[in-house]
């Protein structure tokens, strides 16, 4: 009975320990961490606009909120447009598009578009591709495919498929997910770019 | 053993990748570019000298039926911290390293260390058996990275280094990649053992 509580005694402590050092180390973190998140997500907001005036990535200063549909228990579902505007004039809008097709997780892509919704420019927040083939997707020459194109003057797939985007060698998988993604969510702010226009015009 | 010799065996006569085969899988999976087997070195050298520490300054005190669960939740700390660190600090970074740094836990090199090395010996021995086997480790995904990323991308450290008529072998940079080279590094470190007669 003494050695079982001379074990437990000693895990415990061990633990305890480790649960104070880990706690010290998440607030100090914490911050930077979220910091670094943030920041990103801004990066890649100003990477895809024109050049803008205002803080889209604020509330009041940009960032709205538009009811894209209903879940199954019949609540809105709500999706974050970034607005930019110069001179009180609005030059673009970002968003975020959403896809689960990629060949290791989901891919985020940020999308932002002038007002007539021909893209200005996309970048990859997040993915989790093959190191080396689909982490292309996240480079210059894949990512400057799609300046200057909109719904009507391209047809939105990979060349595999009969559209019109260039695959990468080697992968085919990601940049297809890539391309319905954005396509879908240029599809979504064609239905929707009255009302963020309208809401999004600076007051 | 002199100091010095627990220090340089991590480094050939016992290099956790080449000679003990240990830490196989952040070995094949990381290093698909130099600068991946570069910053998962330093993670790991990281991780195995705060542990042999610990490990060792404790080795009097931790009774030897649990000293496994204890060096697993020393070792998982001290990942943890590197891994909030990463993502705080070195955020690109963590983006293209963050799945794997969980799995330095259990990496077989960090364990084989605290139970076959720090758990019988003194601080600081212990210091530079950590030091030598993660410096080792280091070099040895950084030797495979780079090989790795000059034939399956043509770069090295991101620097390009052919002309336009390079064609990349992708196969180096996939899985089956990783253990040609692996192999053939191998083969080569038994080669010059044998040339040098102590195989």
């Amino acid at each position: 009975m003494k050695e079982i509580g001379k074990l437990i005694l000693v895990l415990t402590l061990i633990c305890f320990i480790a649960a104070v050092a880990l706690y010290q180390v998440n607030e100090l973190t914490k911050e930077p961490i979220a910091l670094a998140y943030k920041e990103e997500k801004l990066k890649a907001i100003r990477s895809v606009l024109p050049k803008y005036d205002n803080k889209p990535d604020t509330e009041n200063e940009g960032k709205i909120s538009i009811v894209i549909g209903k879940d199954d228990a019949g609540n809105d579902i709500a999706k974050d447009y970034y607005v930019a505007t110069m001179e009180g004039e609005i030059v673009g809008v970002a968003f975020e598009g959403i896809s689960s097709e990629g060949y290791g997780g989901d891919i985020v892509v940020m999308v932002g578009v002038t007002p007539d919704g021909t893209i200005h420019g996309i970048e990859i927040i997040r993915h989790a591709e093959t190191p080396g083939l689909g982490t292309k997707i996240a480079e210059e020459p894949f990512l400057s495919l799609f300046p200057g194109r909109n719904l009507e003057n391209t047809k939105w797939g990979v060349k595999k498929d009969g559209g019109d985007i260039d695959q990468i060698t080697g992968a085919t998988i990601s940049p297809r997910a890539v391309v319905f993604a954005i396509d879908d969510e240029l599809k979504r702010f064609f239905e929707k770019k009255e009302e963020i226009l309208t809401k999004g015009s600076p007051q | 053993m002199s100091n010095l010799t627990e220090f340089t065996k991590g480094l050939w006569d016992e290099h956790p990748i080449f000679k003990l085969v240990l830490g196989m899988c952040p070995t094949l999976a990381v290093t698909t570019a130099a600068i991946n087997g570069i910053a998962m070195g330093l993670a790991t050298t990281f991780v195995l000298v705060a542990s042999n520490l610990v490990v060792s300054a404790l080795r009097n005190v931790i009774p030897a039926k649990v000293r496994i669960p204890s060096f697993i939740v020393i070792i998982a700390s001290f990942v943890t911290i590197v891994d909030l660190v990463m993502n705080g600090y070195f955020h690109d970074l963590h983006k293209t390293l963050g799945l794997f740094i969980p799995l330095i836990v259990v990496n077989c090199v960090i364990l084989g260390r605290a139970e076959a090395f720090a758990s019988k010996k003194g601080l600081f021995v212990s210091l530079l058996d950590g030091l030598g086997m993660g410096i080792g480790f280091t070099l040895g995904l950084f030797v495979l990275g780079a090989i790795r990323e000059i034939f399956g991308n043509g770069t090295i450290l991101g620097i390009t280094l052919f002309g336009e008529g390079f064609y990349p072998l992708i196969i180096m940079i996939l899985p089956p990649g990783a253990f040609i080279t692996l192999g053939i590094l191998l083969a080569l470190m038994n080669k010059i053992e044998e040339i040098r007669g102590t195989a």
